[in-house]
C-alpha cells in the first residue's frame, strides 16, 4: 500500500483494493483492481439501464396519459405508496422464487421498484399543468395528442426528469443485492464479504455512492436543460436549492 | 378623459391598412335553435330551450349572474361543450358537421386568465393557429408581426414570455391569437375581468375600435352589467336555471326591461346607464352670447334677452371658451378681464355620461361643445340630457308663471 493511502486507514485500504487486485481471502483467485471493477460497475450500470427503460417504457405513457385524462389519480399515487411499502429485497426473492435466476427477472424485479416515481411524476407533472392553459389549447383547435405532445409533455418534463433522477438513484443502490440473484453487479463484493474481504466491501459502497452520486447531478443538469427557459426562475436560486437541498436529502432516503 | 387613449388609437388607425391587407373573411352568422344542456343526473336542465340569433358582425354579450349558464351557452358554439339538444348554426350550417378542432381554429377563442402557453415566446403563442393550418413561415412572421401592431404591442415583445408581460399586455396577446387567422367568430368569455379598472377601459376601448374595423361576430360573456352595455350591439340577460330573460339592444334593455329580474338586475340606476350609450352629437345643442373680455357689459345684457342660454360665454380670438359670466360680472361698464366661472369642455364624440359628468362638476350647469381646435360650436345644457334620458316626447314649451321674458335669468 503506498504511503499517502495509509494515511486514511481503511478506506485508503479499499481505494488501493479498487486500483490493484490482490489475492482473495479464500486464497486463489485475485480479486478487485481496476480490471474487475470496470466489469463489475459496467454490468451494474447495464442492469440499471434496462430497469430503467423498462419501467419508463411502461410508466412514462400511462403517467402521460392519466395525467392528460386527470383520471386514476388514485392508480397512480397508490403504485407509488405500494412501490415504497415493498422492500426491493422481497421483490427480488419472489422473482428468483417464482421466475428463478437471471438478468431478465434481476431488471425486472429492479424496474418494478423503478416505476412508482416515474409514474407519479409523470402523472403530477401533467396534472399540474394550469387548466386554463390546456382549455386555451383546446379551444385553439389542438387535438388531444397536439395538447399532449405540444402542451403537456414540455411543461411536465421539469417533473418527469424527477422521477427519472429518483428511480435511477433507487435502482444503482438497490442493484447491489442483484448477486443474490446471479447478476454479478457491485454489489457482489459488499454481499461476498468473504472473498473480497473488508477493503472490497468498502471499495464496492464507495464506487455504488460515486455512481448514484453523479448519476444525480448529471439527471439535476439534463433536467434543468429540459426546463423550458421561462419557468426556471433564476439560475442561481434554482442551483444551489437543487444541489444542495434535493441531493442531500434524496442521498439520505436511498442510502 | 379622451387623453389616455390617444396611443391606442394611433396604434388602431395605423394598424387598418395592414388588416386590410389580410384575407379578408367574411363576418359569420350565428344562430341558436332550441338549444338545450342538460347533465345525467342533474335535476333541472344547465340551459333551457335557448334561441338567439346574432346577426354576422355583431358583439352578442351574454350577461347573468354566476350559474346562469352564460359559459356553458359560449363554450356551446365552439364545442367545448357538447349541447343535449338543439343545434347551433354558424352561417347556417350547425357546428356538428366538422370535426370539433377544425372547427376550434376557425372561431376565435380568448378566455379571462388568457391561457397562453407559458413555455412559448409571445410570437408563437400567436402563432399557435397559423401554425395548426401549416402556413408557410414567412406569412406566419408577417401576420405575427402585424398581429402584435393591431393589439398594440411593441414588436419587441415577440420573443419574450408570457411571464414577462403584465396582465394588460397578456390579454392583448390572447386577443392577438385569437384573431390571428382572421376568425369569422370569436368567443369571449369574460376577457377583461382580471385586470385593472384602468387597464379594462383602455382595453375595451381599444377592442371596441378594432371591432369597428374587422367586424368581426363575437360572443361575448360577462356578468358586469356596465361592460355589456357598453360592448354589446345585443345583450341576452340569462336568469339563473339557464333562462334566457331578455335578448334586446342595450337600449331597449334599460328602456324597457322586460320583467323584474332584468330590471333589477341592470339596477336603478338605469336611466343614467343610458347616458353610457348616447354622444354629445346626438343631442340638439344650443346657442349662447359669445363675448370678449373689453365688451361694455349693457351690450351683454342686451343680447342675453334673445339667447337661449341664461349666461354669456367669453372666447378668446379664435372662439376658445374662457369662461362663464353671471350677474355679478356684469357690474361694471365693461366686461372685466378674469372675471367669471369655470367652463366645461366637452367634445361631439364623448359620451353623454363623461359630459353631463363634466358638466355637474361645475357652478355653471351648462358646457362649451367644442371641435378639434378647441373653439365653441354650441352649448350642452344639462336640461337637453334629461330631455334625452326621457322617455316619450318632451313637453314642447314648459308652463311659464306670467309673462316673463323668453329665456330666464
Amino acid at each position: 500500500m503506498s504511503t499517502p493511502l495509509a494515511i486514511l486507514g481503511i478506506f485508503g485500504d479499499a481505494i488501493d483494493f479498487i486500483f490493484n487486485a490482490r489475492e482473495a481471502r479464500t486464497g486463489g483467485a485475485e480479486v478487485g483492481g481496476l480490471g474487475e471493477f470496470a466489469s463489475l460497475t459496467g454490468k451494474h450500470l447495464l442492469v440499471t439501464v434496462a430497469a430503467v427503460g423498462l419501467a419508463s417504457l411502461v410508466a412514462l405513457p400511462l403517467g402521460l396519459y392519466l395525467g392528460h385524462k386527470r383520471r386514476g389519480g388514485f392508480l397512480a399515487v397508490s403504485v407509488s405508496n405500494v412501490g415504497r411499502a415493498v422492500p426491493s429485497l422481497v421483490l427480488i426473492a419472489l422473482f428468483i422464487a417464482f421466475l428463478g435466476v437471471g438478468f431478465a427477472n434481476v431488471a425486472l424485479a429492479l424496474a418494478l421498484l423503478a416505476i412508482p416515481p416515474i409514474l407519479t411524476n409523470a402523472y403530477v407533472g401533467v396534472t399540474q399543468v394550469d387548466r386554463d392553459v390546456i382549455d386555451a389549447a383546446v379551444g385553439q383547435g389542438l387535438t388531444d395528442g397536439q395538447v399532449m405532445r405540444q402542451i403537456e409533455l414540455p411543461l411536465a418534463l421539469p417533473l418527469i426528469f424527477g422521477g427519472l433522477r429518483t428511480s435511477v438513484v433507487n435502482v444503482i443502490a438497490t442493484a447491489t443485492i442483484a448477486p443474490i440473484a446471479g447478476v454479478v453487479t457491485l454489489g457482489d463484493p459488499i454481499i461476498s464479504q468473504s472473498v473480497y474481504g473488508d477493503a472490497g466491501k468498502l471499495a464496492a459502497a464507495i464506487v455504488v455512492a460515486l455512481l448514484a452520486v453523479v448519476a444525480e447531478v448529471g439527471l439535476g443538469a439534463a433536467q434543468r436543460a429540459v426546463t423550458p427557459a421561462p419557468l426556471r426562475g433564476t439560475p442561481g436560486a434554482t442551483r444551489r436549492g437543487r444541489f444542495f437541498v434535493k441531493t442531500a436529502g434524496k442521498g439520505l432516503s436511498t442510502s | 378623459m379622451s387623453t389616455p387613449d390617444q396611443t391606442p388609437s394611433g396604434a388602431a388607425a395605423a394598424a387598418s391598412p395592414a388588416s386590410a391587407a389580410s384575407p379578408d373573411r367574411a363576418p359569420a352568422q350565428l344562430e341558436f335553435v332550441d338549444v338545450v344542456k342538460r347533465y345525467p343526473g342533474a335535476s333541472a336542465a344547465t340551459i333551457e330551450s335557448l334561441s338567439l340569433d346574432v346577426p354576422a358582425g355583431e358583439i352578442l354579450v351574454l350577461v347573468g349572474p354566476s350559474g346562469c349558464g352564460k359559459t356553458t351557452v359560449m363554450r356551446m358554439v365552439n364545442r367545448m361543450i357538447e349541447p343535449s339538444g338543439g343545434q347551433i348554426l354558424i352561417d347556417g350550417e350547425p357546428n356538428t358537421t366538422r370535426p370539433a378542432a377544425e372547427l376550434r381554429r376557425d372561431i376565435g377563442y380568448v378566455i379571462q386568465q388568457t391561457g397562453l402557453f407559458p413555455h412559448r415566446t409571445i410570437a408563437e403563442n400567436v402563432a399557435t393557429v397559423p401554425k395548426l393550418l401549416g402556413w408557410p413561415k414567412a406569412r406566419i412572421a408577417d401576420r405575427t408581426a402585424e398581429l402584435l401592431e393591431l393589439v398594440g404591442l411593441d414588436p419587441e415583445f415577440a420573443g419574450r414570455y408570457p411571464a414577462q408581460l403584465s396582465g394588460g399586455q397578456r390579454q392583448r396577446v390572447g386577443v392577438a391569437r385569437a384573431l390571428a387567422v382572421d376568425p369569422p367568430l370569436m368567443l369571449m368569455d369574460e376577457p377583461f375581468g382580471a385586470i385593472d379598472p384602468i387597464t379594462r377601459e383602455r382595453l375595451q376601448n381599444e377592442f371596441l375600435r378594432l371591432q369597428e374595423t374587422l367586424k368581426r361576430t363575437i360572443v361575448f360573456v360577462t356578468h358586469d352589467i356596465d361592460e355589456a352595455i357598453k360592448m354589446g350591439d345585443r345583450i341576452a340577460v340569462m336568469r339563473p336555471g339557464g333562462h334566457l330573460a331578455q335578448y334586446a339592444t342595450p337600449a331597449e334593455l334599460l328602456l324597457s326591461p322586460a320583467d323584474e329580474f332584468v330590471e333589477q338586475f341592470v339596477g336603478a340606476d338605469r336611466a343614467l346607464k343610458r347616458l353610457a350609450l348616447g354622444r354629445v352629437r346626438d343631442l340638439r345643442l344650443e346657442e349662447t352670447v359669445r363675448v370678449r373680455y373689453g365688451d361694455p357689459t349693457a351690450w351683454v345684457r342686451e343680447q342675453l334677452r334673445t339667447s337661449q342660454v341664461p349666461y354669456p360665454l367669453v372666447v378668446d380670438a379664435d372662439g376658445r371658451p374662457l369662461a362663464w359670466l353671471d350677474d355679478d360680472d356684469l357690474r361694471g361698464e365693461r366686461v372685466v378681464e378674469g372675471v367669471g366661472s369655470a367652463v366645461a369642455t366637452v367634445e361631439r364624440d364623448d359620451i353623454l355620461r363623461d359630459a353631463f359628468s363634466d358638466v355637474l362638476a361645475h357652478r355653471v350647469q351648462f358646457a362649451a361643445v367644442v371641435d378639434g381646435h378647441g373653439a365653441v360650436i354650441g352649448i350642452l345644457s344639462s336640461d337637453a340630457v334629461a330631455r334625452e334620458l326621457a322617455p316619450g316626447p318632451a313637453p314642447v314649451e314648459p308652463v311659464e308663471a306670467g309673462a316673463g321674458p323668453g329665456t330666464g335669468s
